[in-house]
């Protein structure tokens, strides 16, 4: 008997030192990059492109302009196309292998190692598309995370479709609606918190990936441009910025601080990772007022 | 039946296109033709949707097997995977020495990081008071939110002297006796301990959330039987709970184990990059994942050297493939 007592306390404590454990990282690893990250992190550093500061590394306001570019862009491409194929595959879809055959698909994308996208962007989208997308690029890096965020949106959005209760759809075939009114004004209304959650993830994901952004936006150190110049080389004969220049992002500022750690001391790698940290927590707490709102309403 | 229907779909664009034009020039369109003509443009352009994506993801899988295959033609499948030798100049290509790196960080990582997300999991969800729980619940689904490339430079700058100085020491100098504990290189702290380390903490929560899920949904009855028949907390989450939701468990696992596998930046700062397949588990390594990211920069216009790094893309691929199969067939979908 006190033997059997003895185990239950013993992984009865085993449990709460787990969950301590854990949250003691949290913090720990929070606090040693904000303390890391205070040395630089000032009002200047934030606005100063890297350009305009004296010396390498100085300034990120190109990186975060680069990063709120990229992610949004990416989800700008992703969304239309990842709902819509949310929708036909929870509401049009008939065929019950080709929807699994389908939704084993969206899994391996989500699966997919992001370096196997990051070098599937630089070869198809950098080297062989470099007279429509300019090489590394804003809009190279943008498609290349289109297709990653691409199954975050899509199962969302068909979690989100797939709750809306069949009352309410059968209640208006009855008076006659057809299908699409059905769903314009039914569907998607009900999912709309669902899909618009899955949406706002993906932006953060977009925002904190490193490895496929440095194989296809590669980087710069000036400030995204608005304009359109003659440039020989590619379609049409123009570029147009910033779409098809090389974009700066605040993974690859900390990125560098490992790679060049010359030009960008470990201080400022942890002050671009605490900004992007805080960017990141901002679109998750987006996120879950959300979800919270939508429990309350 | 359903594919000659998709046919008639796709006839159908052009009558649908000249009918939008119709209806949006012409001069007297009936209400009720133009509700059946938006019907039927919905249904379109869900459908081309759909197909957008499906042939998104078959170009992509396909562009990379299809690059890899001049090094399989070359080298042999079976060769490439087994043999250790890696020489552009003399284009031999073996990636035995990068699949042995990933492996031993993927099993490292999960020895640490599985038993503490698993009992993090059952406090969570059944020792854990609701609001306690749901005030640390989103300290957990924080740690996502930190992107791998932050992992990394935490790791480097940070604990990498901690590892070097005081833990891989008394680590070594407690357990050195075991040959897989020897300190290989006490000048630095980079290796497969300081990488699976950072790699245990990013897929803490991954593993965490997902268990507390599959513990979360066993049907208190169960519970309630074993508590009545004298079983005390503990012996019911061993062999009631535990049991029951081993499945969602063990997706959690390999979801995490995928995670593990597919990481690159933080792995490329951490685990030394030296070519040799780690003797002890502070031995530096070379994973698949950082050769990738090494090379490919130099060598995407040389077309030997870009299908024997997209090879190794593409053994990494096929082997998440097949835990994403694994995966699917535990949680049972559809």
């Amino acid at each position: 008997m006190n033997h059997r007592k003895a185990k239950e306390s013993f992984y009865i404590f085993l449990c709460y030192f787990s969950a301590v454990l854990a949250t003691l990282a949290l913090f720990g690893i929070l606090g040693k990059i904000a303390l890391e990250a205070l040395p630089s992190l000032n009002l200047e550093f934030l606005l100063t492109p890297e350009n305009e500061a004296e010396g390498f590394g100085g300034g990120i306001a190109n990186a975060i302009v680069g990063t709120i570019l990229l992610s949004l862009l990416s989800t700008i491409f992703a969304s239309p196309i990842a709902v819509g194929t949310a929708i036909y595959m929870q509401r049009y879809a008939k065929n019950a292998r080709l929807v699994k055959s389908f939704s084993f698909i969206i899994d391996v994308l989500s699966g997919t190692p992001s370096i196997v996208l990051g070098i599937f962007g630089l070869m198809f989208l950098v080297y062989y598309m470099r007279f429509i997308t300019g090489g590394f690029s804003l809009i190279s890096g943008a498609i290349a995370l289109t297709i990653l965020i691409l199954p975050v949106i899509e199962r969302s959005a068909e979690e989100a479709i797939k709750s809306v209760p069949a009352e309410l759809e059968d209640a208006s075939y009855a008076l006659g609606a057809t299908k699409w009114e059905t769903i314009s004004k039914i569907t998607l209304p009900n999912a709309t918190t669902g899909i618009v959650t899955g949406i706002v993830l993906s932006i953060g994901r977009a925002a904190e990936e490193s490895a496929v952004v440095v194989l296809t936006a590669g980087y710069s150190q000036f400030m995204p441009e608005f304009g359109v110049a003659a440039k020989e080389s590619m379609l049409f004969g123009i570029r147009i910025s910033p779409l098809q220049n090389l974009v700066a992002s605040l993974p690859i500022t900390v990125y560098h601080s490992f790679e060049f750690p010359s030009m960008v001391s470990p201080s400022e790698g942890f002050a671009a990772a605490f900004v992007l940290i805080v960017i990141v927590m901002v679109i998750n707490a987006i996120t879950r007022l959300i979800v919270w709102r939508r429990r309350i309403g | 039946m359903n594919d000659k229907r998709r046919l008639l779909q796709i006839i159908n664009l052009a009558f649908i296109s000249s009918a939008v034009f119709a209806t949006f020039f012409g001069s007297n369109a009936q209400e009720s033709n133009k509700r059946a003509l938006y019907n039927r443009s919905a249904n379109l352009i869900f459908f081309v949707c759909t197909i957008v994506v499906a042939f998104i993801v078959i170009f992509f899988i396909g562009f990379i097997f299809y690059t890899a295959l001049p090094v399989f033609q070359s080298q042999g499948l079976i060769n490439f995977i087994i043999t250790d030798e890696w020489n552009y100049g003399k284009n031999i290509y073996g990636i035995r020495t990068f699949i042995a790196g990933t492996v031993i960080m993927t099993v490292v990582t999960l020895i640490m990081a599985v038993p503490i997300s698993i009992f993090t999991a059952i406090f969570l969800s059944e020792i854990a008071s609701p609001r306690l729980a749901s005030t640390i619940r989103p300290f957990i689904e924080l740690l996502v939110g930190i992107p791998s490339v932050v992992y990394g430079i935490f790791g480097l700058f940070v604990l990498e002297n901690i590892f070097q100085n005081h833990i891989e020491p008394v680590l070594a100098s407690l357990l050195g006796f075991i040959p897989i504990f020897v300190d290989v290189n006490p000048q630095s702290g980079l290796g497969v301990l300081l990488a699976s380390t950072v790699l245990a903490i990013m897929v803490f929560p991954t593993i965490t959330t997902i268990s507390e899920n599959a513990i979360r949904s066993v049907s208190v009855e169960n519970r309630h039987a074993s508590l009545s028949l004298g079983a005390n907390r503990w012996e019911t989450i061993r062999n009631v709970v535990l049991p029951a939701a081993s499945s969602g468990i063990m997706t959690a696992v390999v979801l995490g184990m995928m995670r593990a596998m597919g990481e690159t930046m933080a792995i490329v700062m951490l685990l030394g990059n030296s070519k040799t397949i780690p003797s002890s588990v502070m031995g530096p390594g070379y994973a698949m994942t950082s050769k990738i990211l090494n090379d490919i920069g130099h060598h995407f216009s040389e077309e030997g050297p870009r299908a024997a790094l997209f090879g190794i893309a593409a053994v990494l691929f096929a082997i998440e493939i097949g835990f994403v199969a694994v995966s699917r067939y535990l949680g049972g979908r559809k």
